[in-house]
């Protein structure tokens, strides 16, 4: 619950107006975000209750994602995400429901029809990229959708795609980053570091304690940002992709985060990290700093932030509710589109 | 009508396509300037410039994985691995993600990308430059495997993989590069996928085959022809999805089948096409189906007698003809 006194200020790194952002974009946000984490508790209860059979997490997460998605033009810019983006789909314009419709694996799951496990998001219309489990394997699809703008001279277009610290000891990620810096091709890669994959920690699967420093072999700028805080993410992220669909090349964007929640609902993850190290993160949670940050710049007071969750609330109801009632899908589409005409 | 050697039809493909769809591009290892080891892409680079003849660094995850990136955007990328044997770096790429595109995002994307890979032994090639992997991809729905054996071919099936919605992977046989001429047509054309060809009608044996392996068997035939052993010599072309309908109606005429491949017996494309028919075709079998493949071993090694007792040749595939005829 929130405390009733104001707190006494903030740690973001701007002032939203610095950023040429509105009031009502920055309140847009921390809804979002609060919805975004309002969702993400729902699913772990629906686990729970038996209903959902996988759940992964972005609660952490959040700041990352819709300081991302700003920064994106949505519907333009291509958008290939991993299984932790269910914050950032959500700012691209998926709706709750989408997201329940997608962990049931119901027939109108717009990710899949009912097919993938949750966390694959798929929206062609918003071209965010159906992606497989296969961890750093889909850099290298933004890399060839850029090459693809090449093709069709398309300018103001970038591709950004999105990836845990882990996934960057694979080699297709390697790949991915050489061909895009040979080429300077307008791709954002983000990488959103919460220092584990899954149990192991960074220091057993980079070489490195940045690994932004690995963009100097690729050719390409890499920058640290704070991941818990909104508005440096958005400054750096639309930097980036400013300066990708201009022609200046790739970037590599690494926000320091942290998972907030185990890994899936198949992890504990108290077997591998303390609890005084989740409750430091937890002290940094993105949301709450968000909050501080619109309570002490008077964008809202304290019984507006509590009506916004009430409805929040109310609003993922429904939409569970939604779900639940929605059709599985059909036997026989088990069959559709292996092949196109 | 002009006549072409299989890497001439195959360039001229992929030249005629790339004249007439502003989509299609090469890319590949060396595909640029050296127009490719084998020459496939020669001239490409010249007429098409260098955003659709694209020099790849040896990164075979990378060339699969951006031609499918770039396929979502709505091109037709024709991606060249040097050789079979390095394929199995973009095997993630090929299997979870171009062939499951469709399918896992319920019909929103698809992937029409063109994967060539020259492959096949009798080169001196050894170990990692004679390998025939096709039966890696010939059990993943999403998939079209398709094998030419002659330059008409390799012409009218490449443009119709170009063409195809979804991803196909064409493999060319080394020794047929320079090894058969034959008629082909300036201008695009298309060999339907997913149908087989009878090179020899015939009614005693179905002879299933494919690749190099379909000029050794249309030898042998001959061979035993003048024996008084009537062989059919059916083509496959595309190895997935199979002509089911030309192999069962070929068998239930013949009453016999053998299956002829360069690549290892177990696991290959003959294991598959013997449950057909034993499933499907039982009551019209008067001998067992036999296979006739390579040893299971890696692949051909180097010394030219272990080379040459690797390698299927016609007298091979006359003796077992003739088993089979006189069962
Ligand atoms: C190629 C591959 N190997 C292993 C896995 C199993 N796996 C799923 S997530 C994960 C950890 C990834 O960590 P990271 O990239 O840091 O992303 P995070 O989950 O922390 O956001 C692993 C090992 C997989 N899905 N794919
Ligand atoms: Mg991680």
């Amino acid at each position: 619950m929130q405390d009733a006194s104001p707190p006494p200020g903030h740690d973001l790194q701007y002032e939203h107006a610095a950023l040429g952002l509105s009031d009502a974009q920055v309140l847009a946000a921390l809804r979002g975000m609060i919805v975004a984490r309002t969702v993400d508790d729902r699913l772990w209860l629906l686990s729970r209750q038996g209903k959902a059979h996988f759940v992964i997490t972005s609660a952490g997460h959040e700041a990352t994602q819709f300081g991302c998605a700003w920064a994106v033009q949505i519907g333009r810019d291509y958008v290939v995400p991993y299984y932790r983006d269910m914050a950032l789909v959500l700012a691209l314009g998926q709706t709750p429901r989408d997201i329940f419709l997608h962990a049931l694996g119901k027939a109108e799951d717009p990710a899949s029809g009912g097919r993938q496990m949750f966390g694959h998001f798929n929206s062609r219309a918003l071209r965010i990229v159906s992606g497989s489990s296969s961890v750093g394997s889909h850099p290298l699809h933004a890399v060839g959708l850029a090459w693809a703008f090449r093709i069709t001279k398309e300018t103001d277009l970038a591709a950004m795609t999105f990836f845990g610290e882990g996934a960057t000891s694979e080699g297709a990620w390697h790949e991915a980053m050489t061909i895009a810096g040979i080429h300077q091709l307008p791709v954002v890669f983000v990488c959103e570091n919460n220092q584990y994959a899954i149990s192991v920690p960074q220091a057993r699967e980079v070489p490195v304690p940045d690994v932004a420093t690995k963009a100097a072999g690729y050719g390409m700028p890499g920058m640290v940002v704070d991941g818990n805080d909104l508005f440096a993410v958005y400054a750096a992220a639309q930097a980036a992709l400013a300066r990708a669909r201009a022609g200046g090349g790739p970037t590599l964007l690494e926000c320091k985060t942290y998972r907030l929640r185990p890994h899936s609902n198949a992890d504990d993850d108290r077997k591998y990290r303390r609890v005084e190290e989740v409750d430091a993160w937890r002290a940094r949670d993105p949301i709450t700093r968000l909050e501080r940050y619109a309570l002490h710049s008077e964008l809202i007071d304290p019984a507006g932030l509590a009506d916004i969750r009430t409805a929040v609330v109310a609003e993922v109801d429904v939409a569970i509710a939604e779900a639940e009632r929605a059709p599985n899908p059909a036997i026989e589409s088990l069959l559709h589109h292996l092949y196109g005409e | 009508m002009p006549q072409l050697n299989l890497i001439e039809a195959v360039r001229s493909a992929m030249a005629d396509a790339m004249a007439e769809d502003a989509r299609v591009f090469v890319l590949g290892e060396d595909v640029g300037l050296k127009g490719g080891v084998f020459l496939a892409t020669d001239g490409l680079l010249a007429r098409f410039g260098p955003d659709r003849v694209v020099d790849m660094p040896i990164a075979e995850a990378g060339i699969v994985g951006m031609a499918i990136g770039a396929s979502l955007h709505g091109l037709r990328p024709v991606a060249e691995i040097q050789f079979a044997d390095y394929i199995h770096p973009a095997i993630d790429q090929i299997l979870n993600e171009a062939a499951r595109l469709r399918y896992r995002s319920n019909g929103d994307w698809h992937c029409p990308i063109v994967v060539r890979a020259p492959f096949g032994a009798g080169v001196h090639g050894a170990l990692y430059h004679s390998q025939s992997t096709e039966a890696l991809f010939t059990s993943t729905p999403g998939l079209k495997v398709v094998v030419p054996s002659t330059p008409y071919d390799a012409k009218g099936l490449l443009i119709a993989a170009i063409r195809d919605p979804d991803p196909v992977i064409v493999f060319e046989h080394k020794q047929l590069y320079r090894g058969v001429r034959g008629d082909v047509p300036e201008g695009t054309y298309t060999v339907p996928l997913g149908q087989a060809a009878v090179r020899r009608a015939g009614a005693q044996i179905s002879l299933f085959t494919y690749g190099l392996m379909a000029h050794y068997s249309l030898e042998a035939a001959k061979v035993v022809a003048d024996e008084g052993i009537d062989v059919e010599v059916i083509d496959l072309r595309t190895l997935y999805p199979l002509d089911q309908a030309t192999i069962l109606g070929s068998v239930r005429k013949t009453g016999k089948a053998l299956i002829v491949h360069e690549d290892k017996l177990t696991g290959g494309v003959g294991g598959e096409i013997s449950a057909l028919i034993a499933e499907h075709a039982f009551e019209a079998l008067d001998a067992p189906v036999r296979r006739l493949a390579s040893p299971d071993v890696h692949a051909v090694a180097f010394s030219d007698v272990l080379e040459a007792h690797f390698m299927l040749n016609p007298q091979k595939i006359a003796t077992a003809v003739r088993e089979l005829a006189a069962y």
